[in-house]
C-alpha cells in the first residue's frame, strides 16, 4: 500500500497549523509532532486509558483514535489552552492545591475530562465526578486527590469561595 | 501501534460517500467515529486500503422521529442520542443504555450505527436494537434495503452489510404506551466492557398487567440475542418474582455464552438470568 | 558538637514543585524531548512463539521499503554486545544469558528477534510486518505449577526442571512439629500475574554528543546509574564515561523501568556504531508483552499452633515464575528469596523454614513490581492468621495480636536474621481497629449481611515493609551487583543559593519537593533557595537509585550526611565572621546566629562569599576554598517500616461482584517528610493492590500465548473502583539509620492486597468458601458460591 500524503489543516487552541501529512497520521501525533504540543500524552493507542484526551469542538475526545485527515475543520483544544503565563487553569489550580498528581501523564486527559464535566455540571456529586473521571486512567495517585480536585476546582468556578482544598 | 497505510476519502454527503464505496468495492471501510474501527487499525488487526470518512456528510447526522421510528442517521453520534430529548421520550432504552457505552469522550465521537455495524456480542446498542425491533437500513449506489436487527447481526464482528454497502441509518421502534425499561450489565470493574448484559423493554396496562415485553441479551451468544422464551414467561403477568424467575431460567436455558479470559460460560449464563430478574423487577418498578 | 537537625521543613505538607509545568503540559517525557532531524527510529520484530527455533529471517522486503535504513538481526547485534547476564552470588541459582535480539531460539512471546531502522515510528511499524521470520515451533512450558515437573520442556538447555533458583533455610533447631503446637492448618494461596502498567510506556532516545564519540542517553528508567554501568558493560568497546544517562520526566516506574533492558542496550549501541540520533518508544501492547511482569506465585504453607491461636511452627514452600530470563539487575532471586524471608512480618515466630524456587518458564521475565514479594507473601500469612481464628474461635484481630512482637520486645531480630529497630505493630493494629469501628461492624456483621443482599465481610492486613535496603541486604539476597547506597553532593553557591545533586531519579515521587525539604533543614537554608538536580549520571554522584521504597531512607540520609559536612564548614566560617566559637553557632532558614545572641548574625550569602573568597574577610586558618560536600549513605541490612489496613468488602452473592466500601490505613514510615505526599503514595499503592486483588491478571494460554496484551483486556482500577480510603500516621523514627526515615513506597500495595482477600474470605466464611487465590473477579467469586451452597 502507497503511503497517501495529503494536505491536512487544523485549528489547535485557536491556531491554524498546516502540513501535507500520512493520511494515516493519529491525531495525537499531529498534535505532537506537527503542532509541536507535547502536553498531549500517548499511552495506549487504542482509546482506554485516557492519557490522550483533547477537546473536539468543545467535547472531549481520544486523540490516538482520530486521523488528523479526518477531522479537518473541527476546533482541537489541548492541555496547553489552559493556563495562562500567570496563572494556572482553576482545575490546574485545584489539582495543585490537591496534589491530584505525582507523575503527571495522566493529568492533561483528566484536565480536559474536568473541563468537559465541570462545563456540563457545576456542581457535580461525588459520584458523578468518579462516573466522569472513571474512563481515564491513574495508576499514580489512586484517584482519591482527583476526585478531590475536581471538587475543589468545580466550588472555584462557581465562585464559592468557602470550598477549599 | 500505528495503523498500516490507507487512501482516505471525505465525502461531503450520502451521495458521494456511497459513490466512494462503489468505487473501492470491497476494499474500503466506513469511517464514522472510529471507536471500534480505529483501535482495531492501530493494532494492525484490520488493514483496509481505503477508509471512507462520512464525518463530512452532515445529512448524515441527524436523530428524529420517522414513520412513528426513532431514527438515527449514520453520523448520529452516541452522546446525541444520549442528550436527545427525543430519544428519552420515545426510545428510552437507548438513553437508558447510552451511557454504558464506553466514556464521554467514546461517545462523543462514536456513532450508534458504527456501534451496530461492529457488532460486537458484548456492545451495548446492538441489544437495544435487539429488543427495540430495530430496522437497519442499508444503503449502496444501487439502492436501500432495510434489514430486521435480528437479521442483520448474523456473527461476532459479523453482519449482513455487503461490499459497497453502508448503515445508513438505525430505525428504532417508538415506546409503547405502558413503556418501562431497564438496562443492565455487568463487567470486572465498575465500569469496564461488560461481560454480560440485559436490555428489557416493558409495556405495562395500567393494572400493571404486561401486554407485550422484549428482553434482549449481550453476552449470550455470538451476536445480541433476543430471548422469546423469556418473553413469553412474563407477558400477562404482573412480573411478580415467580414470573421474573421463570425468564430468569428461560434466559439462562437460551444462552449459549463464550468462555473467555473475564468469564466462564458458566458463570455468563448465571448472570444473565440474575440480571434478566433484576431488570425486569427494575422495569416494573418493584426495585 | 554536632547540632541536632531542626525540622523546620520536614514534616510539613509542602505543596509540589514539580505540578506547575506538568499541569500546563510542559513535562519533558522521552518522546517529548526534541530530537534531530536525521534521527532513527527504531522497530522490533517480536517473536509470535513462545518456544521456536528461528530457522531464518528475511528482511529484503523490509529493507526495500522506503524509508527503513536497516534491518539487524541477533547475530548482528551480538558483534555489537554481550548477553546480558544477571549475576547473582547465592547457591541454587543458575546462570544464563540473554542475547539483546534473539539467537537462535526464541523463549516467550515478544522476545526481540530483529530490529528496523527507520524515518518515523509509522515505517517502522510497516518494516516491522515485513521482516519475514521462519520459525519452527518447540514445545512451551508456560504454566509454574507444571514447567518443573520432570519431562516439561526445558526453557534453557541447562537448567533441569527449570529451576532457576532454589533455597533451602531452617532456622536453628527447626521442629516440624514442636508439642505446643496442637493444632494445624495447611493451605495453598495462588496469585494472578500482574505488571506495573506505568501510563508512560518505556523508551530511550540516544544522541551522539558534539564529540561524536559519546553518547547522552535518554530513558525513562528510574535507575540511571545502573543503567549507564550496565550500557558500559554490554556495549562492545563503549566506555562507560562516554555515556551519560538522563532521565527525563518519567510516567510512572512502580519497578518496571527499575530494569535494564535490551531495547536500551541496542539503542545506545547502534547510536555509538552510527553515531545518529536513535530513539525508541514503547507501545502499549510491547508494554504488557515485554516489560517485566510480576507475582505468578504459589505458596503452600502449613502452620503450627495452640489452642490460644499462638504459632509455633511455620513452614513455607513457595514457587515463583521467573518467565524466560533472569531480569536484571534484580533477577529472579528476588521474589523467592524476598517471600521466603519477608513473610514472618510483624510476628514472633521463630520455628520458621522454608524452601524456595523459582521456575523459568515461557513467558515474560518477571521482576521488581511495587511491593514485589510482598503482597503474595501477606496473602499468605495474614491469611494463616484468619484461619486460625475461624478453626478456633477467635477473632482474627485476637490472633494476630496474640503473635505479634511487643513494644517492650523491641528492636527484634526476626527468624531470617532481620533487625527490627522501631515499629509500631500494636499500636497500629490498633487503631485501625478503632479508625474503621471494628467491634461494631463485627458485631453488626450477622445482621448487615443480607440486609440487601450482600455478604460483607472485614479483613485485615498487618504487614512490615522492607524498604531502603542496603548494601548487607542486597548481599543476603545474592544481589552482589546492587550496591546499596545512594549519595548526595550539596554545594551552597557563591550567592548562597543551594544546588543539591542527588544520585536517585523520580518517576512522580515528588522528589523535587521532598529532597528539597530534607537539603534545606540539613543545610539551614531557607527552601525557596533550594535547587535539587537528580536523574543525570553527568551532574549526580552514583547510587542504586529509585525502587524498593528507597529514596527517603537513602537519598534523605545521603543529604543528611553531605549537608551535616556542609554545615559544619559554615559553623566555623561564621565563627570567625561573628567572632565565636563554631560549636556555638547556630544554623537554619538562610541565617547563622550565636547562640543566645539574637542580631549576632550573617547569612548563608555572606558565608558563600567568604568560602568562595568573594570579600575581604578570608576563611579560617586550615579550611579549603568552596563550601560543598558529598556523602554516601548505605544504610542497613533493611529499614523496617510497618502499617495496618483494613477494609470492608460488599460481596453481591448472585453476580459475584465485590465492592470495597470502606478502607482504613495506619502507616508507619518513621518520621514523615512530607504527609500529604506519604499519602499520596499509599493511596496510589492501594489502588494497584486492589487492581491485584481484584481484577488484574496477565493470562497465558498452553501455548504461552499472552491472553490480553491490551488495556481493555488487562483491567487497571479507575475512581469508580476506589472507595476513599483514610490514613493516619504513627511515626517510630529509625533508630539504626540516618534521619529516622523509613520508606513509604509500596506499603499502600502491599497492605491492600491481602486485606481485601481477607475481607472477601471473610464475608463468604459463613458460606464455607475458601478464598486462596487472586484475583477475585466476580466470575471466580461466584463460582466459589455455587460450588459451596451447591446452587
Amino acid at each position: 500500500m502507497a503511503r497517501e500524503r495529503v494536505e491536512v489543516s487544523l485549528t489547535i487552541n485557536g491556531r491554524t497549523y498546516r502540513d501535507r501529512v500520512e493520511s494515516r497520521l493519529l491525531l495525537c501525533d499531529f498534535i505532537r509532532h506537527v503542532a509541536g504540543l507535547k502536553g498531549t500524552h500517548v499511552g495506549c493507542e487504542h482509546g482506554v486509558c485516557g492519557a490522550c484526551t483533547v477537546l473536539i469542538d468543545g467535547r472531549t475526545a481520544r486523540s490516538c483514535l482520530h486521523f488528523a485527515a479526518a477531522v479537518e475543520g473541527s476546533a482541537i483544544t489541548t492541555v496547553e489552552s489552559l493556563a495562562t503565563e500567570a496563572a494556572l487553569h482553576p482545575i490546574q489550580q485545584a489539582f495543585h492545591e490537591s496534589h491530584a498528581l505525582q507523575c503527571g501523564y495522566c493529568t492533561p486527559g483528566f484536565l480536559l475530562t474536568t473541563v468537559e464535566l465541570l462545563g456540563r455540571n457545576a456542581a457535580p456529586t461525588t459520584e458523578e465526578i468518579r462516573q466522569a473521571l472513571t474512563n481515564n486512567m491513574c495508576r499514580c495517585t489512586g484517584y482519591a486527590n482527583i476526585v478531590k480536585a475536581v471538587g475543589v476546582a468545580a466550588a472555584a468556578m462557581r465562585g464559592d469561595g468557602a470550598a477549599k482544598a | 501501534m500505528k495503523p498500516a497505510p490507507f487512501k482516505l476519502v471525505a465525502p461531503r454527503s450520502r451521495e458521494e460517500a456511497l459513490a466512494a464505496l462503489a468505487e473501492h468495492d470491497g476494499d474500503a471501510r466506513v469511517l464514522a467515529g472510529g471507536q471500534s474501527l480505529v483501535p482495531l487499525m492501530n493494532m494492525r488487526v484490520v488493514q483496509p486500503g481505503v477508509l471512507v470518512s462520512i464525518n463530512g456528510c452532515r445529512d448524515l447526522d441527524y436523530i428524529r422521529l420517522e414513520d412513528d421510528r426513532i431514527v438515527c442517521g449514520a453520523l448520529a453520534r452516541q452522546a446525541a442520542a444520549e442528550e436527545s430529548d427525543l430519544v428519552r421520550r420515545r426510545c428510552p432504552l437507548l438513553a437508558d443504555a447510552a451511557p454504558w457505552i464506553g466514556g464521554m469522550a467514546n461517545r462523543n465521537r462514536g456513532t450508534v450505527c458504527g456501534s451496530l455495524a461492529h457488532s460486537d456480542p458484548l456492545a451495548e446498542l446492538p441489544a437495544v436494537a435487539v429488543a427495540t425491533d430495530a430496522e437497519i437500513v442499508l444503503a449502496s449506489r444501487d439502492g436501500r434495503r432495510t434489514l430486521a436487527a435480528t437479521d442483520f447481526f448474523v456473527g461476532e464482528l459479523a453482519t449482513a452489510i455487503r461490499p459497497g454497502e453502508m448503515v445508513e441509518a438505525a430505525r428504532f421502534a417508538t415506546a409503547w404506551s405502558g413503556e418501562r425499561t431497564a438496562f443492565l450489565e455487568v463487567s470486572n470493574r465498575q465500569h469496564a466492557f461488560a461481560v454480560a448484559g440485559v436490555a428489557v423493554r416493558l409495556d405495562l396496562a395500567p393494572d400493571g398487567r404486561c401486554r407485550d415485553v422484549r428482553i434482549a441479551v449481550m453476552g449470550g451468544g455470538p451476536t445480541a440475542m433476543r430471548i422469546e422464551a423469556g418473553e413469553r414467561a412474563v407477558v400477562g403477568t404482573t412480573i411478580g418474582v415467580e414470573a421474573a424467575r421463570a425468564a430468569a431460567d428461560a434466559v439462562e436455558r437460551a444462552v449459549d455464552p463464550p468462555t473467555d479470559i473475564h468469564a466462564d460460560a458458566a458463570y455468563r449464563r448465571r448472570v444473565l438470568g440474575v440480571l434478566t430478574m433484576r431488570a425486569l423487577q427494575q422495569a416494573a418498578g418493584r426495585s | 558538637m554536632t547540632e541536632a537537625l531542626h525540622t523546620g521543613y520536614i514534616g510539613r505538607d509542602i505543596l509540589r514543585r514539580e505540578d506547575s509545568y506538568l499541569l500546563r503540559g510542559q513535562g519533558k517525557f522521552v518522546d517529548d524531548l526534541p530530537e534531530p532531524r536525521d534521527t532513527i527510529y527504531l522497530g522490533f520484530v517480536m517473536s509470535p512463539y513462545a518456544h521456536a527455533r528461528i530457522r531464518s529471517i528475511d528482511a529484503s522486503r523490509a529493507r526495500a521499503l522506503d524509508g527503513v535504513i536497516d534491518v539487524l538481526t541477533g547475530e548482528d547485534l551480538a558483534e555489537l554486545t554481550d548477553p546480558i547476564v544477571t549475576e547473582i552470588d547465592f547457591p541454587g541459582y543458575i546462570r544464563h544469558g540473554r542475547p539483546v535480539l534473539a539467537l537462535g531460539k526464541v523463549r516467550f512471546v515478544g522476545e526481540q528477534v530483529a530490529v528496523v531502522l527507520a524515518e518515523d515510528r509509522y515505517i517502522a511499524q510497516d518494516a516491522v510486518d515485513l521482516v519475514e521470520v521462519e520459525y519452527e515451533p518447540l514445545p512451551v512450558a508456560a504454566d509454574l505449577e507444571t514447567a518443573h515437573l520432570d519431562g516439561a520442556p526445558q526453557v534453557h538447555d541447562h537448567i533441569p526442571n527449570n529451576t532457576i533458583f532454589s533455597a533451602r533455610f531452617e532456622t536453628k533447631g527447626f521442629d516440624p512439629a514442636p508439642a505446643a503446637a496442637t493444632h494445624s492448618i495447611r493451605e495453598r494461596f495462588r496469585s494472578g500475574r500482574v505488571a506495573g502498567v506505568p501510563l508512560e510506556p518505556r523508551g530511550c532516545l540516544a544522541m551522539p554528543d558534539h564529540t561524536a564519540d559519546a553518547i547522552v542517553f535518554y530513558s525513562s528508567t528510574q535507575v540511571p546509574h545502573i543503567l549507564r554501568t550496565a550500557l558500559g558493560k554490554h556495549i562492545k568497546g563503549a566506555s562507560e564515561s562516554k555515556i551519560r544517562v538522563i532521565v527525563p520526566e518519567v510516567g510512572g516506574g512502580f519497578g518496571t523501568k527499575a530494569q535494564i533492558y535490551t531495547e536500551e542496550v541496542v539503542a545506545a549501541a547502534l547510536a555509538l556504531k552510527l553515531r545518529r540520533a536513535v530513539k525508541w518508544i514503547q507501545d502499549r501492547r510491547e508494554e504488557l508483552l515485554t516489560s517485566i511482569h510480576a507475582r505468578d506465585h504459589l505458596y503452600e504453607v502449613e502452620a503450627g499452633f495452640d489452642g490460644q491461636g499462638v504459632i509455633h511452627m511455620l513452614r513455607v514452600r513457595l514457587h515463583t515464575n521467573a518467565g524466560a530470563y533472569s531480569s536484571l539487575p534484580f533477577g529472579c532471586t528476588l521474589e523467592p528469596t524476598g517471600g521466603a524471608r519477608m513473610i514472618v512480618g510483624p510476628y514472633r515466630i521463630r520455628n520458621y523454614a522454608y524452601q524456595a524456587y523459582a521456575i523459568a518458564t515461557h513467558t515474560c521475565p518477571s521482576g521488581a513490581y511495587r511491593g514485589v514479594a510482598q503482597p503474595t507473601c501477606f496473602l499468605t500469612i495474614e491469611g494463616v492468621m484468619d484461619r486460625i481464628g475461624r478453626q478456633l474461635g477467635i477473632d482474627p484481630a485476637e490472633v494476630r495480636l496474640r503473635n505479634m512482637i511487643q513494644p517492650e520486645e523491641m528492636p527484634w531480630v526476626n527468624a531470617v536474621g532481620v533487625r527490627y529497630d522501631t515499629g509500631s505493630y500494636v499500636a497500629s493494629l490498633k487503631r485501625a481497629m478503632e479508625m474503621i469501628g471494628y467491634a461494631g461492624f463485627r458485631a453488626r456483621q450477622p445482621a448487615d449481611r443480607l440486609a440487601d443482599g450482600k455478604y460483607r465481610g472485614i479483613g485485615i492486613c498487618s504487614f512490615t515493609e522492607i524498604s531502603g535496603t542496603g548494601a548487607p541486604g542486597w548481599r543476603a539476597r545474592g544481589l552482589i551487583r546492587m550496591p546499596g547506597f545512594d549519595s548526595a553532593l550539596i554545594k551552597i553557591e557563591p550567592t548562597g543559593k543551594v544546588t543539591a545533586y542527588i544520585s536517585h531519579a523520580n518517576a512522580g515521587q515528588a522528589h523535587y519537593t521532598t529532597f528539597a525539604q530534607v537539603v534545606a533543614d540539613a543545610v539551614g537554608a531557607d527552601i525557596a533557595d533550594v535547587t535539587i538536580v537528580e536523574g543525570d549520571t553527568g551532574a549526580t554522584p552514583y547510587g542504586t537509585n529509585t525502587f524498593a521504597s528507597r529514596s527517603a531512607v537513602t537519598g534523605g540520609g545521603a543529604i543528611l550526611r553531605a549537608g551535616r559536612k556542609v554545615r559544619e564548614k559554615m559553623r566555623r566560617i561564621a565563627g570567625q565572621m561573628l567572632e565565636a566559637a563554631a560549636d556555638d553557632i547556630e544554623i537554619r532558614e538562610g541565617w547563622a546566629e550565636v547562640r543566645g545572641v539574637p542580631g549576632m548574625r550573617v547569612s548563608l550569602t555572606q558565608i558563600a562569599e567568604t568560602a568562595y573568597s568573594m570579600n575581604n574577610l578570608g576563611l579560617p586558618p586550615g579550611e579549603d576554598y568552596g563550601l560543598e560536600a558529598s556523602d554516601f549513605y548505605d544504610p542497613p541490612l533493611a529499614t523496617m517500616a510497618n502499617a495496618v489496613h483494613i477494609c470492608t468488602v460488599a460481596v453481591d452473592p448472585e453476580d459475584g461482584r465485590v465492592k470495597v466500601e470502606n478502607h482504613v490505613v495506619v502507616h508507619d514510615c518513621g518520621r514523615v517528610i512530607n504527609p500529604v505526599i506519604v499519602d499520596g503514595q499509599v493511596q496510589g499503592g492501594a489502588a494497584q493492590g486492589l487492581g491485584e486483588a481484584l481484577m488484574e491478571e496477565l493470562v497465558y494460554d498452553r501455548e504461552g500465548q499472552l491472553q490480553n496484551a491490551n488495556l481493555l483486556d488487562y483491567l487497571l482500577p479507575t475512581a469508580l473502583d476506589m472507595p476513599d480510603i483514610r490514613i493516619e500516621h504513627i511515626e517510630s523514627p529509625t533508630i539504626d539509620g540516618e534521619g529516622g526515615f523509613k520508606g513509604v513506597g509500596e506499603g499502600g500495595l502491599i497492605g491492600a492486597v491481602p486485606a481485601i482477600a481477607n475481607a472477601v474470605a471473610d464475608a463468604l466464611a459463613p458460606l464455607g468458601c475458601n478464598v486462596n487465590r487472586i484475583p477475585l473477579r466476580p466470575s471466580y467469586v461466584l463460582g466459589l458460591i455455587r460450588a459451596a451452597t451447591g446452587r
